[in-house]
């Protein structure tokens, strides 16, 4: 009797410990797992994007009627650095009225460039006219047209990319 | 019907599989000679730290940068603006000299009790292994902020082993990866740092768990619990538990309360006092009485003689005998060799102190890393390039004629900024040798005649003479 007692004693005791060895352990694991957790995934959620309005220079110097290739500078926050990245886009200005494609192909992201009067990309031979209007080729859509505005005579552009290789254009975000 | 549950069946059908059962069995049911006890704590404790250690360094690789140019700008984004980051780095960075302290520690109980003796003379030298490792972490590790305790401190550390008779020099060498500390050597403790020491620490605890496991636990030193016997769960279990978290919130404590220390970026022209982590103090306090060529005695002779007889110990020592009271004469030496150790930390902190010089200096290194740690994380600028400038046409060259967006702009770059893997910035081109507006014509001409290779054009005769003029002009403004 008092040794079948002893034994539950015994089994009481081992169980008691090991929970709380077992607590001590899940204790830490939650401390360490929860921190690695907002560590490794909340920049990833809160990382916005940045109002990127670019500088082209001022209006007349562009010049009339020809495609233009100029850059931008966009402003990139990651992580623990602001990159300056360079991105190309298009202007064509006829007058008072002004477009500025980016140069980001459509389809899948190749430098879209300018012969004559057209846009080409070399990569994948997809062809759009002057108003980005697609010409053939396997582009999905028009070339993308970028929100523009003139402040005093300067031309500024606020550079957006958007997804690829769908027939709508959707900002990437 | 059978009585067993489902989550029995489970457990079951995994250990018919596997045979985790007989593995569980072997792990928690190893006898302890003599019972349970809190002085056993202290490998599981290190075994435990070890994993913390691993787990948080890999984690701060998320955002961590190993070159000289942005080590210190994303150890300061973890620091400071990462959600986590300095309670993460806080257990990293105390972690490592938690590390040590449980190592001697463990090093000490295994002494004291004589635990190397009795077929553990592997398990022991093993262990003795295992200190460097944790060492080399320590010393590793510390470069990797590329603050200015970091750099100097590295310097110091990496001169003193270039000091050392014979190998010294190219030893040195093959630490810095070259004749200075350079991005090149953050690189390689980079690597020894996570990941030659981490795989090498964890081929060597295997080893060490298993022939001490092979061995058994050497139980007390006396005779008097003989006949009492603990199984390793749940006691043992529940001790060494309860040691893990001591452990583990103290370093939560301490990263909180005071949290890893970050000062600012390396500046190898300042003239910064550079003084070692603690565990290096005792070395560093000696160094100043052995002055010149007698520097090799702390740095070389006195650990070569301590760690050679840590080495040699259970080779020599093969008296049966364990209790530490009736071998005065070693546990004296390890008492005060440790008390040795201790004293010279407190001196040479007690110097750093008094010394007015000093004193003064450190204090002025201190407050300066106590403004850059409060000053709020201002992420690195890169890549600010002067050509954006011509792109606005503000004070710069202006837009590029057209003939050059058209034949140039591909791969030179839109503003002459250059291209990754195509074209060279053209930027600052007047500042350069055989680049006169004449040279720059004739490139145009007969670029191989300048030693310019492919991608480059040999000529372009599309480009008129006027065109040419036009981008030579501009390509000199550009800056």
């Amino acid at each position: 009797m008092s040794d079948h007692l002893s034994t539950q004693d015994n089994t009481e005791r081992r169980s008691f410990l090991g929970v709380l060895s077992g607590l001590i352990a899940g204790g830490i694991t939650a401390v360490l797992g929860i921190n690695i957790g907002r560590f490794a995934v909340s920049p990833a959620l809160s990382a916005a994007g940045v109002e990127n309005w670019s500088d082209l220079g001022p209006v007349a110097e562009i010049p009339e009627g020809k495609p233009v290739k100029r850059n931008v500078v966009v402003s990139q926050e990651a992580g623990w650095g602001k990159f300056q990245a360079q991105r190309a886009v298009w202007v064509i200005r006829n007058g008072e009225k002004v477009t500025v494609f980016t140069a980001v192909c459509p389809h899948l992201g190749c430098t879209v460039n300018a012969k004559e009067d057209v846009f080409i990309c070399a990569c994948h031979d997809s062809k759009w006219d002057v108003a980005g209007n697609s010409q053939g080729g396997p582009t999905p859509r028009g070339l993308d047209s970028l929100e523009y505005k003139v402040e005093g005579d300067v031309l500024k552009v606020r550079y957006q990319d958007f997804k690829q290789g769908i027939p709508q254009k959707e900002v990437l975000s | 019907m059978t009585d067993k549950s489902k989550v029995d069946q489970l457990v079951d059908w995994v250990d018919e599989r596997t045979g985790v059962k007989a593995l569980m069995d072997e792990a928690l049911n190893e006898p302890i000679r003599g019972g349970a006890r809190w002085a056993y704590v202290f490998g599981s404790a290190l075994l435990f730290l070890f994993v913390v250690q691993v787990v948080t360094g890999i984690v701060m690789t998320l955002y961590y940068v190993p070159t000289a140019d942005h080590a210190h700008a994303s150890v300061a984004y973890i620091q400071k603006a990462v959600p986590g980051g300095a309670l993460l780095r806080g257990i990293h960075h105390y972690g490592s000299s938690a590390m040590v302290i449980l190592a001697v520690a463990h090093l000490a109980q295994t002494f004291l009790y004589g635990a190397y003796k009795q077929k553990r003379e592997l398990v022991w030298v093993i262990g003795v292994v295992m200190l460097l490792i944790v060492l080399g972490f320590g010393f590793t590790g510390y470069l990797l902020t590329w603050d200015q305790a970091a750099y100097f401190g590295t310097k110091v550390g990496t001169s003193i082993a270039g000091e050392i008779p014979g190998v010294g020099p190219i030893q040195q060498k093959i630490m810095l990866g070259g004749t200075e500390l350079t991005t090149v050597t953050l690189s390689r403790f980079f690597t020894a740092h996570v990941f030659l020491l981490p795989l090498l620490l964890a081929l060597l605890a295997g080893l060490h768990v298993s022939l001490f496991r092979k061995a058994g636990p050497a139980g007390p030193y006396h005779n008097r619990d003989d006949n009492k016997v603990d199984r390793f769960y749940p006691k043992q279990v529940f001790f060494d538990s309860v040691a893990m978290l001591v452990v583990f919130v103290t370093l939560v404590y301490l990263a909180m309360k005071m949290p890893a220390e970050l000062g600012p970026v390396a500046d190898p022209s300042s003239d910064y006092l550079a003084r070692p982590p603690w565990y290096f103090m005792p070395l560093f306090q000696l160094l100043k009485w052995f002055p010149g060529p007698w520097s090799i005695v702390p740095t070389v002779v006195l650990p070569g003689v301590i760690f050679g007889a840590l080495f040699l110990l259970p080779f020599l020592d093969r008296k049966a005998e364990r209790n530490p009271f009736k071998r005065p004469i070693a546990s004296l030496v390890l008492l005060l060799t440790l008390a040795g150790s201790i004293g010279l930390i407190f001196l040479a902190r007690h110097q750093d102190r008094t010394n007015p010089e000093f004193a003064e200096k450190l204090k002025k290194q201190e407050e300066e890393m106590h403004a850059f740690f409060k000053a709020p994380f201002e992420p690195q600028v890169i890549g600010a390039t002067t050509a954006m400038v011509g792109a606005t046409g503000a004070g710069g060259s202006g837009a590029a004629p057209a003939a050059y967006m058209e034949h140039c702009a591909d791969c030179h770059g839109a503003n002459g900024q250059g291209e990754a893997d195509l074209g060279p910035p053209l930027t600052g081109m007047s500042a350069k040798p055989r680049r006169t507006a004449e040279d720059l014509f004739k490139i145009m001409e007969d670029a191989r005649a300048y030693d310019l290779k492919k991608p480059m054009p040999a000529s372009f005769p599309d480009i008129s003479e006027a065109d040419k003029k036009a981008i030579v002009e501009w390509m000199l403004k550009l800056k």
